[in-house]
């Protein structure tokens, strides 16, 4: 049974997951320490510290929770964070479709390399992303000179955090997208072709409807993890209070100069976007899955349903 | 709509998916490519409709040049072996589709599409089953939602890959027969893919048999089942001489 390829329940689909369980026959014992350990790793780990976030946040009272988010330089954070976010979210989800659509669409010299470069920034540590920016765009950097005689400021200043974020964000919403699409093949966009639709028509009408959970989850992915980057925009970023600070890095700067409260207030919203990038990332996950079944159904179906017609 | 093509020769990389391959296919004429799996006949369909570039050789539809032109300026109608429906539209959107993507000046008016669509649903025997969904249809029922979305925009050429190939036998049976009948009343030109020979015999006017990229013969059923071929067609079709 386990040892059977079932065509019908891709990876990731729940029939084939549950066969793969009954399949392991450990002792009961053993099963249960194993998740006994999971769970109390998860707990510790996961669980207790969105408690203290939050127990912290509101350690003070309610009263000054709210009071911190009248703060200027706090304001100012969450403004920053909003204004990075809002730019590198739309470039990289431009940027993602693009790319998807070419490697799962085109033959090209340099594909092979583009799939693998897409996930560098999985693999760097996002501090060398944000050296890197300064390597070519600081003072002294290769471009350093000619920014500076233009007026041109880029690191120690909004467009760098941007730049630094895009570099950091950049695999998310192509990486969605690319299992999906190959998955579902081009046979509906030929099929388009042929009736003469143009690029963008199929675009509109048939790529994206057929991707559109995917991509749904890249974004948020992609946002979520643009809003909280901390490591490259440190970089790139003047760090100065009420100026260049986003929330991670005001978050950073309240708890160093002791405000414990505040910080775990700044912290407290970062998390509930995490929860709320969370239940709206299980739902895309879950519409997606039923959209690739879908797509591979679809080019699977035709030799299985003769029989049964 | 005649189809003239000129030494057609197709390489995946160092592989000849089509070979030298010269073809005059008549106005309203019905003619099968026939050959067995992997003889590179879905290439030349696709060739001939534009989603596949030659590398060498020419196309002409009506005497006009095509081989540059792209798939969605040459508009064959193209049945796909896997029906390719639209998954995420209704049977009705799916039929409609062509025709909501002509040209502003060239677009009908909704009630126009409309009349187009029922009409064409009466057709392929599916009317009332416009608002349903790809995945709640019968294969045979995908097949002709496809038949009727490539006829829409009213072809000038049809092109069906194994157009039958996914179906069982009498599903298959019905719809040969009422494909000889539609072409029989409409002269369409079409050209189909099949690698069953009674299927190709029955259907077609005349009988292009392919193997390895290349035309092994050429010829009327008649033609072509009397044994005048070479070794391979013997073969493939089993005569015994
Ligand atoms: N996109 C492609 N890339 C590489 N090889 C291909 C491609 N399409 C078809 N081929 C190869 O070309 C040959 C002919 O394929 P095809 O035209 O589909 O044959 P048929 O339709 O007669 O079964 C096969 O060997 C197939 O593997
Ligand atoms: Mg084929």
């Amino acid at each position: 049974m386990a040892s059977f390829i079932d065509f019908r329940n891709p990876p990731g689909s729940d029939r084939r997951a549950d066969s793969a369980f009954r399949a392991t026959s450990e002792p009961l014992w053993v099963r249960r320490m194993l998740i006994g350990i999971v769970l109390a790793f998860f707990i510790l780990f996961l669980g207790l510290p969105l408690v203290v976030v939050f127990q912290g946040a509101l350690a003070k009272g309610t009263e000054h929770f709210v009071a911190a988010f009248r703060d200027y330089d706090i304001l100012h954070s969450v403004l920053m964070t909003l204004t990075v976010t809002l730019i590198s979210v739309p470039a990289n989800t431009l940027f993602g479709i693009a790319a998807a659509w070419s490697i799962t669409r085109y033959r090209f010299f340099g594909r092979q390399a583009l799939l693998a470069l897409i996930d560098l920034p999985l693999w760097v540590s996002p501090v060398i992303g944000g050296l890197v920016y300064v390597l070519l765009y600081g003072r002294r950097g290769y471009m350093g000179p000619w920014l500076q005689a233009h007026d041109i400021k880029i690191i120690f200043a909004l467009p760098g955090m941007v730049l630094a974020t895009t570099f950091v964000t950049f695999p998310f919403v192509a990486r969605s997208l690319i299992p999906l699409m190959q998955a579902q093949g081009c046979e509906e966009e030929e099929a388009a072709l042929t009736l003469g639709a143009g690029g963008f028509q199929i675009l509109r009408r048939i790529t994206l409807p057929k991707i559109k959970w995917g991509l749904f989850y890249g974004v948020i992915l992609c946002n979520a993890r643009a809003m909280g980057e901390f490591g490259a925009v440190s970089v790139v970023s003047a760090k100065i209070s009420g100026k260049t600070n986003t929330m991670p890095l005001e978050i950073e700067r309240l708890y160093g100069d002791l405000l414990f409260a505040d910080a775990f207030a700044v912290a407290s919203a970062l998390s509930l976007l995490a929860l709320v990038t969370l239940i709206l990332k299980t739902l895309a996950e879950w519409k997606n899955r039923r959209q690739f079944e879908a797509g591979q159904r679809a080019l699977l179906e035709p030799t299985i349903e003769g029989a049964t017609n | 709509m005649s189809i003239e093509i000129t030494s057609l020769t197709k390489n995946f990389g160092a592989f000849p998916a089509v070979k030298d391959v010269s073809l005059h296919i008549k106005t309203g004429e019905m003619v099968a490519f026939l050959g067995p799996s992997g003889s590179g006949k879905t290439t030349l369909l696709r060739i001939i409709a534009g989603l596949e570039f030659a590398n060498h050789g020419e196309i002409f539809f009506d005497g006009e040049n095509v081989t540059m032109k792209s798939a969605n300026e040459r508009k064959a109608g193209f049945v796909f072996q896997s029906y390719a429906l639209f998954n995420h539209m209704t049977i009705f959107e799916n039929i409609a589709f062509g025709l909501r993507v002509a040209r502003r000046s060239k677009r009908l008016t909704n009630e126009k599409i409309r009349e187009r669509v029922l009409s064409l649903l009466e057709t392929i025997q599916l009317s009332g089953l416009e608002n349903r969904f790809p995945v709640q249809l019968s294969g045979g029922q995908r097949q002709r939602v496809a038949f009727a979305r490539a006829l829409a925009v009213e072809p000038r050429v049809l092109l069906l890959d194994e157009p039958f190939g996914a179906l069982d036998a009498k599903v298959r049976r019905e719809l040969r027969a009422w494909l000889t009948e539609f072409h029989n009343k409409t002269h369409l030109t079409s050209l189909f893919v099949t690698h069953d020979q009674d299927e190709a015999f029955d259907v077609a006017d005349r009988v292009v048999i392919i193997d390895k990229g290349t035309i092994q013969q050429i010829g009327t059923p008649e033609e072509v089942r009397s044994g005048g071929g070479n070794a391979f067609v013997r073969d493939f079709l089993a005569i015994d001489i």
